[in-house]
């Protein structure tokens, strides 16, 4: 992985998705810190990465690496976490039975992907789909039902069916930014996971070298005695 | 046996320099372009790798610092990292614009000067004057204002946070409080009910 990838790319992507994940426009605290059991849902997902190869740790932190390699490792890790926490933050509604009913989602979802352990694809493209489909629900389905615009006939429907389910499923209304804010953040997110330094990557370069390797072997095989004569 | 392919290793003999390899030849003293490449590598890598921790770590603490002091606007953002380098200033003319709208009991008009005298909402000083415009637009003899003294409160609990040990003494003679505690509790004396709101003499209170 190159310097700049680990130091610079992958730092700055995850801190940014820590920083924008708990953002939320027009509130008077602006930014949200994650609940409690947003930190459970990251440390299995952090898990579930590292069980499918998405990402090697001993490949950012390690005893071979300079201080500073291991430096810019470590806040690399860090700032992972802190985003993925953060995500779950954004992607979780915020009160009612929707938010029990994603978080224990999210939880089992999260627990069968520990066990199944697919490898780094397959847990790429089943990330992509539990953020796809959050963003949906909460950004798209839950904002809908909980927008206070539109006619009156609107307006009768959702006041109806918030009578209907007790009041336990509408949010507050939600900024028509938050929506685009929170798609561009998953994206970041997603392109920032499938850049972390994993075992694929570090078979990849082993084949790439070993492909080198016969090039200068001379045929027979080549032993000292060989250097000496040449 | 099968003949594995074996990476070669430079024999004991290749490895002792003969006299003649240990004269530096010219064109051995300029370096070719390939060894610059070579060289220079690592010290890039080594200057990205520092840039890039540095960067991080800045970055890092501006967020902890928006978690922990939720700036509203973009201004309050700006404003409030640059009071954490001492760089932050009142404007002097939208104060005294605001002084002034002040001491003539216009105070929508004086919030609006000092809100552009502080637009961070960094200065106690500042604050401790948005707070006293509220009590006073909000202050009746009969009742006052539930909405201004809220918002007052809000702004002298501001000017206390911000004023060094939490301690706010403004010696202004046109006063009738100089301090920012005295203006809290005005502010919340306000805000409570009971039954000394029924009390006849609060009509020959006079607002402070």
């Amino acid at each position: 992985m190159s310097a700049g990838r680990e130091a610079l790319f992958l730092p700055l992507a995850f801190l940014t998705v820590a920083c924008v994940g708990g953002l939320e426009p027009g509130r008077p605290e602006p930014f949200a810190p994650p609940p409690l059991f947003a930190l459970v849902l990251a440390v299995m997902l952090f898990a579930a990465l590292v069980r499918s190869g998405t990402l090697v740790p001993e490949r950012l932190v390690h005893d071979s690496r300079t201080s500073l390699a291991n430096a810019n490792g470590a806040i690399a890790l860090l700032a992972l976490f802190g985003a993925t926490t953060q995500m779950f933050n954004l992607l979780s509604p915020r009160s009612g039975l929707p938010l029990v009913a994603v978080n224990a989602f999210l939880f089992v979802l999260l627990l069968n992907t520990l066990v199944a352990s697919p490898d780094r694809v397959r847990l790429l493209r089943s990330l992509m789909v539990i953020c796809g489909s959050a963003f949906v629900l909460k950004f798209v389905i839950l904002a809908g039902l909980s927008d206070p615009e539109g006619g009156r006939t609107k307006r009768v429907l959702v006041a109806l069916f918030d009578a209907a389910t007790l009041g336990t499923i509408t949010q507050d209304p939600l900024p028509e930014i938050s929506g685009y804010i929170a798609f561009v953040t998953i994206l970041v997110y997603l392109v920032a996971v499938a850049a972390l330094p994993g075992a694929g990557s570090a078979v990849s370069a082993t084949r790439r070298l070993d492909s080198r390797l016969p090039q200068y072997v001379p045929p027979g095989g080549g032993s000292h005695e060989d250097i000496g004569h040449a | 046996m099968s003949a594995e392919p074996r990476i070669p290793v430079p024999s004991p003999e290749s490895r002792v320099t003969s006299p003649e390899s240990r004269v530096e030849s010219p064109e051995s003293r300029v370096a070719s372009p390939e060894s610059r490449v070579l060289r220079s590598r690592p010290l890039r890598e080594q200057i990205i790798r520092a840039s890039g921790l540095v960067i991080a770590l800045v970055y890092a603490s501006v967020i902890v610092w928006a978690y922990a002091r939720q700036p509203r606007t973009v201004s309050q953002m700006t404003g409030g990292l640059s009071a954490t380098i001492g760089a932050y200033h009142v404007d002097p003319q939208s104060y005294n614009d605001g002084l002034q709208f002040f001491r003539r009991d216009q105070f929508i008009e004086a919030r609006a000067a000092f809100a552009r005298a502080d637009p961070a909402e960094r200065d106690a000083q500042t604050q401790f004057y948005i707070a006293y415009s509220y009590y006073r637009e909000g202050w009746g003899r009969l009742y006052s204002s539930e909405a201004l003294f809220a918002k007052g409160l809000e702004s002298v609990n501001k000017a206390i946070a911000l004023a060094p040990g939490g301690r706010l003494v403004v010696s202004d003679p046109n006063l009738q409080m100089h301090s920012a505690d005295e203006l809290k509790a005005e502010l919340q004396r306000g805000l409570e009910r009971d039954l000394s709101d029924l009390n006849p003499m609060r009509l020959f209170r006079t607002r402070k």
